[in-house]
């Protein structure tokens, strides 16, 4: 069950240039429904391919997979949850079926993530500094003093004040913006070749997540990145092309001004009328009515359908990602390019 | 008092040098530990007053030491006279009075029954029990943490499930049953070992293993809770997320963060040591405290019973200042707060 033709992905990997760093096949993540003989798929058939220097948005609602999606290319899927279908490639090397030892290796090596919350995602009593070591010397064989030289930089390369004494530090002693910084320096400290950032400004105050997304955009504008956020303004700041999940689906995706400009799935057009806006007018915001369908929800057709607008009879049947009119889309009845987002 | 104080001044150079953090508000772990020390000896000196007049109306109240030492053949004319040696003729305010000043000077009387330093015969039995105190922690929580991590570590796992249950049937379980069961199968039936005081290095394993198991149960189940609870936390996915394995994320995360819960209880359960260890002397008739103590009871000597709750007493509040030092070290949110 593909969900991208063939002729899809080609045109699409032709759309921009550079090689292609992570490819992601059709995945399938699934957890058990308890007392039911159906599982949850959290993840349902997502395929997409990340080439170097580019950032990549997800964005969706909670729940709309994106965590997942993230978590399982390091394969870190929580307990119940497994991978069950589809393939992740890190350049030419498949790694969904590595071994766990081999995978270890691939975690914050190959691969390093940001999390959400920076006040609970580091360990409240250890310093900052023994655990950027504990990485360091488990990936780049070095001792504890070069490890220490390494995380000293890593504090310092994500603009830390005072990185000497910081190491000394533990968590609890630093601000919120501070502690994110800790976590991008920890997630960056092996030089990873993808960056995975799941909603790293999310949790922050307004001021101090500018901060962040200006680090961002500074020393990680060649990097190669997958932002997850819910916040359209926040991919719009950094991302050079967006895919929206919805139900673990992509259901859109596009280059950043594609699909801020003209966005085509009903989904995506709900998502930007739900952004506030302070340069037009109009200042009231539309909310998508309902909710995303849950865990135990059994979908068929297009699971956007009970809240789309324009939903028709045809959309009982599950539309495929496509390309639609040039747009890779997954919609039987997407907006017009030139009608307005509402 | 200050003899006893002295004794417990030893633990401040034992102690490492904090790091100190390079930030003006915190303070050093160092002069915490100090300023923990000085409030607990304050506390205890304030404890050791309320126990002892506690005690001393309490044993007032029981009965009368007089007809205990003048024996069953004892007329009233011996009474009288036992009576005015030992002060007993006097108001009870004015005993309470000549106690507290003695008290002060450390001097808890004689022994009724063989005139010999109540004091003494209480810091004669000291060691042993002291000893016996010291392994069975010891023992106990080189067996507990490791198993209670392991038991919390992957908690569905189905060995770890059974391990569990036995544990909290073992919860269940009085530790002086525990220690009938050992003396009936190792001095009984195998003959391994001796059931019957202090006859060298074989007679500590049955009382120690007796009195770890009062406080195991306990422990082995909170720590496991605590661990299954961190296992669970944000800081583990982070630490996955950078390539940790499972012996890291378990032994180098969750369980440094398990111990924290885990502390307050052990500290706090220091006091169900001495209540056990009372029982277990009696059960291994162990030449220690405890045994001294209940055998004093039974006979009404109160200098001793006086003495060694006062021993007691000091042996506990020591544990509970020590819980608190190694909260200190363990927990940084702890060690530095602002003065």
């Amino acid at each position: 069950m593909s969900i991208v033709s063939e002729s899809a992905a080609d045109a699409a990997r032709t759309a921009l240039s550079g090689d292609t760093i992570l490819s992601v096949k059709d995945l399938v993540v699934e957890f058990p429904r308890p007392g039911q003989p159906t599982n949850f798929r959290a993840v349902n058939g997502v395929s997409f391919d990340l080439r170097q220097g580019e950032t990549l948005g997800l964005v969706g609602e909670s729940g709309s997979g994106k965590s997942m999606t993230a978590l399982s290319l390091l394969g870190i899927v929580p307990a119940p949850g497994k991978i069950i279908e589809g393939s992740i490639n890190l350049r030419d090397r498949r790694i969904d079926d590595l071994p766990v030892n081999e995978l270890r290796r691939v975690r914050g090596n190959d691969i390093g993530m940001v999390f959400q919350d920076p006040m609970t995602g580091l360990n409240p009593v250890r310093s900052v500094g023994s655990q950027l070591t504990e990485s360091a010397m488990r990936h780049q064989n070095v001792s504890k003093r070069e490890a220490l030289e390494i995380a000293y930089h890593a504090l310092d390369d994500v603009g830390i004040p005072a990185p000497r004494e910081r190491l000394q530090a533990f968590p609890h002693e630093l601000s919120g913006g501070l502690r994110q910084r800790v976590m991008i320096a920890l997630a960056l400290i092996n030089h990873p070749e993808v960056i995975i950032a799941d909603e790293a400004t999310t949790a922050l105050d307004a001021t101090i997540q500018a901060q962040i997304l200006d680090l961002f955009r500074e020393r990680l504008s060649v990097a190669t990145m997958i932002l997850i956020t819910h916040d359209m303004g926040v991919a719009a700041e950094i991302c050079d092309r967006i895919m929206v999940m919805y139900a673990g689906r992509i259901v859109e995706t596009g280059t950043i001004e594609e699909v801020l400009t003209s966005p085509r799935h009903p989904y995506t057009v709900g998502l930007l009328s739900a952004v506030p806006k302070f340069d037009i007018r109009r200042p009231k915001l539309v909310p998508i009515p309902g909710i995303p369908p849950t865990a135990e929800d059994i979908v068929r057709g297009c699971p956007f359908a009970p809240r789309c607008r324009f939903a028709e009879s045809k959309c009982d049947d599950r539309p495929a990602l496509e390309y639609t009119d040039g747009r890779l889309l997954a919609c039987w009845n997407p907006r017009s390019a030139t009608e307005q987002p509402q | 008092m200050t003899d006893i104080a002295n004794e417990q001044k030893p633990v401040v150079p034992a102690i490492p040098k904090g790091r100190s953090s390079g930030d003006a508000e915190t303070i050093p772990v160092t002069q915490q530990t100090i300023q923990t020390l000085t409030k607990r000896v304050l506390e205890l000196l304030f404890l050791l007053m309320f126990i002892s007049t506690l005690l001393f109306f309490l044993l007032r109240l029981t009965g009368d030491p007089a007809a205990v030492l003048a024996g069953e053949t004892g007329d009233q004319e011996q009474l009288e006279l036992i009576r005015k040696q030992y002060g007993l003729d006097k108001p009870l305010i004015v005993q309470y009075g000549v106690f507290l000043y003695k008290m002060v000077q450390l001097d808890f009387g004689s022994s009724l029954a063989n005139a010999q330093d109540a004091l003494g015969l209480v810091f004669e039995r000291l060691p042993t029990s002291f000893t016996l105190v010291i392994i069975a922690f010891t023992a106990n929580l080189i067996v507990s943490i490791p198993l209670g991590a392991w038991l919390g570590s992957r908690p569905d796992r189905t060995g770890r499930k059974l391990a569990a249950t036995a544990v909290f049937i073992a919860q269940g379980i009085p530790g002086y049953i525990i220690g009938l069961l050992l003396i009936q199968l190792f001095a009984v039936e195998l003959r391994w070992l001796p059931s019957i005081g202090n006859q060298g290095i074989l007679s500590w394993i049955m009382p120690a293993i007796t009195l770890a198991a009062f406080q195991a149960p306990q422990v082995v189940r909170v720590i496991s809770a605590n661990v299954a609870e961190a296992m669970r936390e944000d800081y583990i996915r982070t630490a996955r997320a950078n390539g940790a394995g499972f012996n890291t994320l378990l032994w180098r995360h969750a369980l440094k963060n398990a111990m924290l819960g885990a502390t307050a209880l052990i500290g706090a359960q220091v006091s169900f040591l001495v209540g056990g260890s009372i029982i277990t002397e009696v059960i291994f008739a162990w030449p220690g405290i405890g045994r001294l103590l209940v055998t004093s009871v039974q006979t009404l000597d109160f200098p001793v019973v006086q003495a060694a709750v006062f021993m007691i007493a000091i042996f506990v509040y020591f544990a509970i200042t020590m819980t608190d030092i190694v909260f200190l070290f363990i927990d940084p949110r702890l060690r530095r707060q602002r003065a």
